[in-house]
């Protein structure tokens, strides 16, 4: 008899436990399950971002609701799935439709033009505009100057005190 | 100030010069869509295609013999256009070591099946409804051909509509390598 209350006892124990853990498995499986999803969803975005869609004007393969484009997200979600790397699948894609597939040339040989030129570009004219309006800003200044020095009322200050200076003089002696 | 205005005009004037360098690459510079596609030269990869019939063609199957890839939609204007010179070509290199195959991509299947009827293609045609063979061909519109040798090497692609003299010189090179057969396919 006490034997069958103890194994009752822990049937009961072990129930419960099954009761409390089961769910909180089966949510936690729907967690990672999402977020492995959620990982491969953003991963697809990101490399069909670095793609252009080969029959759109401008649009990359994530913007382009194309068939072509359609299709290719679907190729690059199963080569996800089978395991191939980003670049793997980047390869991929450059090699049956070449570098004018990627949203942004490769810094390489002459496509490094393509990458300084703006920054040069960018500095030199910058400098030229800041230089520009440093020389306008003194131009400036300078001819507010004179106009402050040649209006009537200082000159007529400056005679007074010309004056002024004259007769402390005669004072003085 | 002299010197100011001689380094701004100096500056302005480079950084005009840069800008045109950057256009100037962009319209002329070496870019790949220069040349016909990355995959001319390489073995043309494998597929198995359904074809309309409901058989099946593997082009690893097709051994010694040259192939005409032709990609095409049912709502493609110039692949109507080539449509005559691809049928005319067929029947021309019927007796010959070459094997015409139809691609039918981004369509549906009963507008594809009323195209085949009003256009010939009596060769061998199929759908690629998952666009993989499309995408594994590098293939950014319609119509684009591809001509495999007899070895399986692709040795050119051709973007635009096919006439008969453009088949019977791309054939002609596909065929030439191993077969020393002309260019008009004799």
């Amino acid at each position: 008899m006490g034997i069958d209350l103890k194994m009752i006892r822990k049937i009961n124990i072990f129930r419960k436990a099954f009761a409390f853990t089961t769910p909180a498995l089966i949510i936690l499986a729907l967690l990672t399950s999402n977020s492995i999803a959620g990982n491969i969803d953003n991963q697809i975005r990101e490399i069909s971002y670095l793609l252009m869609c080969p029959v759109c004007q401008g649009q990359t393969v994530a913007e382009s609701n194309s068939e072509l484009a359609t299709q290719m997200r679907a190729i690059i979600k199963q080569k996800l799935e089978k395991g191939e790397s980003k670049q793997e699948i980047i390869a991929y894609f450059v090699n049956r439709y070449g570098e004018t597939i990627l949203g942004a040339p490769p810094p390489k040989g002459a496509n490094w033009l393509i990458w300084i030129l703006p920054a040069l570009a960018l500095l030199f004219g910058g400098a030229g505009i800041a230089i520009f309006l440093h020389k306008s800003k003194s131009e400036k200044d300078k001819r507010k100057t004179k106009a402050i020095f040649n209006e009537p009322q200082v000159q007529a200050e400056s005679k007074y005190l010309e004056k002024l200076d004259e007769e402390l003089k005669e004072f003085e002696s | 100030m002299k010197i100011l205005s001689i380094v701004t005009k100096l500056s302005v004037l480079l950084a005009i010069l840069l800008l045109l360098s950057l256009l100037g690459y962009a319209i002329f510079g070496n870019r790949v869509f220069l040349k016909s596609s990355p995959i001319v030269g390489q073995q043309a990869s494998d597929f198995t295609l359904e074809l309309f019939n409901g058989e099946k063609i593997k082009l690893s199957d097709i051994k010694g013999k040259a192939v005409l890839l032709n990609f095409w939609a049912s709502w493609c204007i110039p692949c109507k256009d080539e449509a005559p010179a691809l049928e005319a070509a067929w029947k021309k290199y019927k007796d010959k070591p070459v094997v015409f195959i139809g691609l039918n991509v981004w369509d549906d299947k009963d507008s594809a099946l009323l195209y085949l009827k009003e256009f010939g293609g009596e060769y061998e045609n199929g759908m690629d409804p998952k666009g993989e063979i499309a995408v594994e061909y590098g293939v950014g519109g319609v119509p684009e051909t591809f001509f495999i040798d007899t070895s399986g090497k692709i040795v050119d692609k051709y973007i635009g509509p096919l006439t008969e003299v453009i088949i019977d010189y791309f054939l002609g090179k596909a065929l030439s390598q191993d077969h020393g057969i002309t260019k008009d396919g004799n």
